[in-house]
C-alpha cells in the first residue's frame, strides 16, 4: 500500500505536482544524471543505455555531438574533439599547459578560445553542450519539462570557475536550483544523514581534481568544517605518468598528436588494469615504427606515482589541521571518484586514517545521486529536513598598496558569508577607483588568483581622505561573489563595473543567450510579458498568504498600503502593459520588505522557543 | 528592534558559554532560514533568507570563537571598539624568545609539534584567565590587554601550523 503523505500543519503551501529535479555531475571525463522518481534515486540512462556520458564534445558540419560518440572520433579529429573540458573552465591561456592539450587554444579576450573547424569556441560553451544532452536525457526518460538541476562542482573551484560553470547551465537552458560541492553530494548519497552521527571525510579524487572535505553530520544536518585540495590534481596525473615512463622505458618521442592520443588511452588502460592485479604486461603496436613491450608491476606503479599520492594525503593533513581534529577523532572515511579505485590510493588513505574506508556505493556515480537527492528537496517534493552548510573553499582578498592581499573573507567560512570593508579616496575630488578581488591563500596578489576588478565611480568628488565607501563582498550560498558598495558620508550608492579577470562578462553571457535563443523583436517582447507576469503574480500570492498567516505583524497603514498594491497588481495581471506590471511589482516589492524581515524574525523565534531546552539536546 | 549576538542564540551574555546549545541554536535557526529553504520562494524571501543567514553566520562565527567573542563582549560593555592598551614589557620579551624559537627550529616538524602544543597550552591557559576578568571581574579594561596578548599567542600558533604544513609539503 502507498503511504500517505501528510504535511506539517502550518509548513504546507499549496500542495503542488512533483517537480522534476535533477542531480548533475558535470565530470573531467564522465557526467552522470540522476533523479529521485517514486521516492527512489537513480541514475538517468542515456539514449544508448550508457550510465557514464563521456565528456566529450565534437564539432562536425552538422549539431554538435555529445558523449560516446564524440569521445569515438577524438583519435581520428583531435583538434575538432574537444575532452576535459573542465580543466580549462574559468581559466584563462596563462593558466594551462597547452603542450597536454591536443587542442588548437588560443587567448579570446580573457577567456579560452578553441579553434574547431565550426569555429572558436569557449569552455562555457562547450559544458552547455553538455548539459544539454543531459537535459534531453532528463526530459525524454521522465516525459516532461525540467523544473531544475543542483549541479556539482569540485569543492576547490574558485569563484570564477564556479560562476563559468553557472553560466554554462544557463546557455542549456537549466535552472540552477543550487551549485552544491562534489564532496557534500556524496556524503548526502551515502545517507550518512540516517543515523550517523560524527565526523566524516570525503575523499574525492576524480579524472582532474582532488578533494577533501570534513563534515560533522548531526541529525540531518551537515556542516562543513574544512575543505582543501588541488583543482589540477586527478586520475588524468597517474595516466600522465604512466605515459612518460612507458615513452621513457620504450624510448621513444612523440610529437604527432594522434599519437599522443593513443598512448594516453593505453596509459589509462594500464593504470584500470592494475586495480585488480599484481602486474600487467604490455605488448602493442603502435604504428610500423613504435612497438612497446614491458613490464608494469603494481609495486612499481605505487613507486613512479608516489609523489601524486603523497599530494593528497598532505591535503588531507592539512584539511584536519583545520578543521581542529585529528585522525582518532574521524568516525568514517568515503571513498568519491573513479581514481579511488587505484589501490595505492586505498592503501595510502586506509594507512593514514587507520580504518577501513566507506566505498560500497559506486564511485562514479555517487555525486550525481546525492545531487539529486538534494535537487529533489530543494524543489520541494519532499518532507526530508536536511541542511547542507557549507564552506567558501578559498580566502576572499583584495590588492592593497604594494601588491599585498588583505584578506577579507577566510576560507572555510560558512555560507552564506559577507564583510563589509571601508576605503577612502587617494586624491582630492577623486570620483572613481578600481578595487580588485583576488582568491587565495597566498600573500602576494602575484600568488592569489584574480577574480575581478570592480570600478567604483559617482563617488562624490571630496577632499582626499574624507569620502568613505563602504564595500560590501557577498559570498551567496552557491559560493559566488557578488559586490555591492556605498560612500558612508552622503549615502550615494556607487556604481560598479565589473570586469572579470577570467571568465565571461555579463554582456557576453547576454549575448551567447539571445544568440542561442535567435528570437525575433516581438517574441522577445512577447517573452518579457509572460516573464513579468509570473513574477508578479508570485509575487502577490507570497504577499497574500503572508498577510493571512501574519497580518499582525504590519500595523493598519502598513496592512492598508500592502492590500492597495496587492489590488493595483492583481488588476494589471489582465493586462498586456508590462512597464506597468513592473512598475507596481517593484513597489509592491520595496512595500514588503521589511514585512519578509519581520516574519523570517518570527520564524526564528518559534523555532527557537517552540523547542524546550529540553528537547534541544539535538 | 536589533538583537546582539547573544540574543540571537538565546544563550546568556558571558563569556563561558554552552558550545553545545550555541550550536543547536544555530543549526535550528539555519533549518529555518537558509537559503535552501527559499530555492523556490519569491525574490523578496530569497534576499532576505540571505540577508538573515550571512547574519546569523556572522554571529555564530563571533560567539564560537573565543577571541571573537571576547572582543565582541568588550565592545559591548565598554560601548566602542577602541584599543589602547599595550602589551606589558615582561610579554614583549617573552614574545621575542618565541620568535626567536620558531626561527631556529623552523625547518624541523618534530620540534615544531613540540612547540606548536606548548603555545597551544599557553593559549588555554591564557583563555582560563580571561574567563576570569570578563564573567567574575568584569573588568573590561584588563579584559583588553589579555586578549592582546592571546591574540599574539594564537597567531604564532596559526604560524607554527602553517610552518608544519610547509615543512611536510617539501
Amino acid at each position: 500500500m502507498a503511504l500517505l503523505q501528510i504535511s506539517e500543519p502550518g509548513k504546507s503551501t499549496m500542495p503542488h505536482e512533483h517537480r522534476l529535479a535533477v542531480g548533475i555531475d558535470l565530470g573531467t571525463t564522465n557526467s552522470l544524471i540522476a533523479s529521485v522518481i517514486s521516492g527512489a534515486v537513480s541514475i538517468l540512462e542515456q539514449g544508448n543505455k550508457e550510465r557514464l556520458l563521456p565528456s566529450v564534445v565534437h564539432y562536425s558540419s552538422s549539431n554538435p555531438l555529445v558523449g560516446s560518440e564524440a569521445k569515438n572520433l577524438q583519435i581520428k579529429d583531435p583538434t575538432n574533439t574537444i575532452s576535459s573540458v573542465k580543466r580549462l573552465i574559468g581559466k584563462n591561456l596563462s593558466d594551462i599547459d597547452t603542450k597536454f592539450y591536443s587542442l588548437d587554444l588560443k587567448d579570446d579576450d580573457g577567456v579560452i578560445g578553441i579553434q574547431t573547424d565550426q569555429g572558436i569556441k569557449n569552455p562555457v560553451e562547450v559544458s552547455s553542450e553538455i548539459l544539454k544532452k543531459l537535459k534531453e536525457t532528463a526530459e525524454k526518460s521522465l516525459g516532461n519539462e525540467l523544473y531544475g538541476a543542483v549541479i556539482t562542482v569540485p569543492a576547490y573551484f574558485d569563484d570564477a570557475q564556479r560562476q563559468a560553470t553557472k553560466d554554462s547551465a544557463k546557455l542549456a537552458g537549466i535552472n540552477v536550483l543550487r551549485l552544491i560541492n562534489e564532496p557534500t553530494a556524496a556524503a548526502v548519497a551515502y545517507g550518512l544523514d540516517q543515523n550517523k552521527e560524527g565526523n566524516f571525510v570525503i575523499f574525492d579524487l576524480g579524472g582532474g581534481t582532488f578533494d577533501v572535505s570534513i563534515l560533522n553530520l548531526s541529525k540531518g544536518i551537515f556542516e562543513v568544517q574544512a575543505t582543501h585540495g588541488d583543482a589540477n590534481l586527478g586520475g588524468d596525473d597517474y595516466d600522465q605518468v604512466v605515459f612518460e615512463w612507458l615513452c621513457k622505458s620504450n624510448k621513444i618521442n612523440v610529437t604527432d598528436s594522434k599519437i599522443k592520443q593513443k598512448l594516453f588511452a593505453l596509459s589509462r588502460e594500464i593504470k584500470e588494469a592494475l586495480t585488480d592485479k599484481d602486474s600487467i604486461k604490455i605488448n602493442e603496436i603502435v604504428n610500423e615504427k613504435i612497438n612497446i613491450q614491458c613490464e608494469l608491476s603494481q609495486h612499481e606503479f605505487e613507486e613512479i606515482t608516489k609523489e601524486l599520492t603523497k599530494k593528497t594525503i598532505s591535503s588531507t593533513l592539512h584539511a584536519l589541521r583545520d578543521a581542529e581534529l585529528s585522525v582518532s577523532q574521524i568516525q568514517g572515511v568515503v571513498m568519491v571518484g573513479g581514481s579511488t579505485r587505484m589501490l595505492c590510493i586505498q592503501n595510502a588513505v586506509k594507512e593514514f586514517f587507520k580504518q577501513p574506508l566507506l566505498n560500497n556505493l559506486n564511485p562514479d556515480e555517487v555525486v550525481a545521486l546525492g545531487a539529486a537527492q538534494q535537487a529533489n528537496i530543494l524543489a520541494g517534493n519532499t518532507n526530508d529536513n536536511l541542511l547542507l552548510l557549507d564552506v567558501i573553499p578559498l580566502s576572499l582578498g583584495i590588492e592593497t598598496m604594494g601588491e599585498i592581499v588583505e584578506r577579507i573573507i577566510p576560507r572555510n567560512s560558512t555560507l552564506p558569508v559577507s564583510l563589509g570593508q571601508e576605503f577612502t579616496t587617494y586624491k582630492d575630488g577623486q570620483t572613481a577607483m578600481i578595487v580588485h578581488v583576488v582568491q587565495g591563500e597566498r600573500d602576494l596578489v602575484k600568488d592569489c588568483r584574480s577574480l575581478a576588478k570592480f570600478t567604483l565611480k559617482g563617488i562624490p568628488p571630496l577632499i582626499a581622505g574624507v569620502a568613505k565607501i563602504l564595500v560590501t563582498f557577498q559570498v551567496d550560498a552557491d559560493g559566488l561573489l557578488s559586490v555591492s558598495a556605498k560612500e558612508l558620508s552622503t549615502g550615494i550608492q556607487s556604481k560598479i563595473e565589473v570586469k572579470p579577470s577570467y571568465g565571461l562578462s555579463d554582456e557576453k553571457i547576454k549575448q551567447m543567450l539571445e544568440d542561442s535563443f535567435n528570437l525575433a523583436d516581438e517574441d522577445k517582447e512577447s517573452r518579457a510579458l509572460s516573464e513579468a507576469k509570473t513574477e508578479a503574480l508570485q509575487l502577490c500570492e507570497m504577499v497574500e498568504n503572508a498577510i493571512k498567516k501574519d497580518s499582525n505583524l504590519l500595523n493598519k497603514k502598513e496592512l492598508n498600503l500592502l492590500q492597495k498594491n496587492l489590488i493595483e497588481l492583481r488588476k494589471l495581471l489582465d493586462s498586456s502593459d508590462r512597464d506597468n506590471i513592473e512598475r507596481t511589482t517593484k513597489l509592491l516589492n520595496d512595500n514588503s520588505q521589511s514585512f519578509a524581515a519581520k516574519r523570517m524574525d518570527r520564524s526564528i523565534h518559534k523555532a527557537l522557543t517552540g523547542k524546550s531546552v529540553g528537547s534541544l539536546e539535538i | 528592534m536589533t538583537q546582539n549576538y547573544f540574543e540571537i542564540f538565546n544563550v546568556p551574555m558571558q563569556f563561558k558559554i554552552d558550545l553545545n546549545r550555541l550550536q543547536q541554536s544555530y543549526r535550528i535557526i539555519q533549518a529555518e532560514i537558509h537559503p535552501d529553504k527559499f530555492v523556490s520562494a519569491s525574490q523578496i524571501e530569497k534576499n532576505e533568507s540571505l540577508k538573515k543567514s550571512t547574519e546569523v553566520n556572522d554571529a555564530y562565527q563571533t560567539l564560537k570563537n573565543p577571541i571573537k567573542r571576547a572582543r565582541y563582549l568588550i565592545k559591548i560593555n565598554l560601548n566602542s571598539e577602541e584599543n589602547n592598551s599595550t602589551l606589558p614589557p615582561s610579554f614583549l620579551i617573552q614574545q621575542m624568545e618565541w620568535e626567536e624559537h620558531l626561527e631556529s627550529i623552523s625547518e624541523q616538524k618534530s620540534e615544531l609539534e613540540k612547540f606548536q602544543l606548548l603555545i597551544d597550552g599557553e593559549y588555554q591557559k591564557n583563555l582560563n584567565s580571561l574567563e576570569s576578568v570578563c564573567d567574575k571581574d568584569k573588568n573590561w579594561g584588563i579584559a583588553m590587554e589579555m586578549l592582546n596578548e592571546i591574540q599574539f599567542i594564537d597567531k604564532l600558533n596559526s604560524r607554527i601550523i602553517q610552518q608544519i604544513n610547509l615543512v611536510e609539503s617539501k
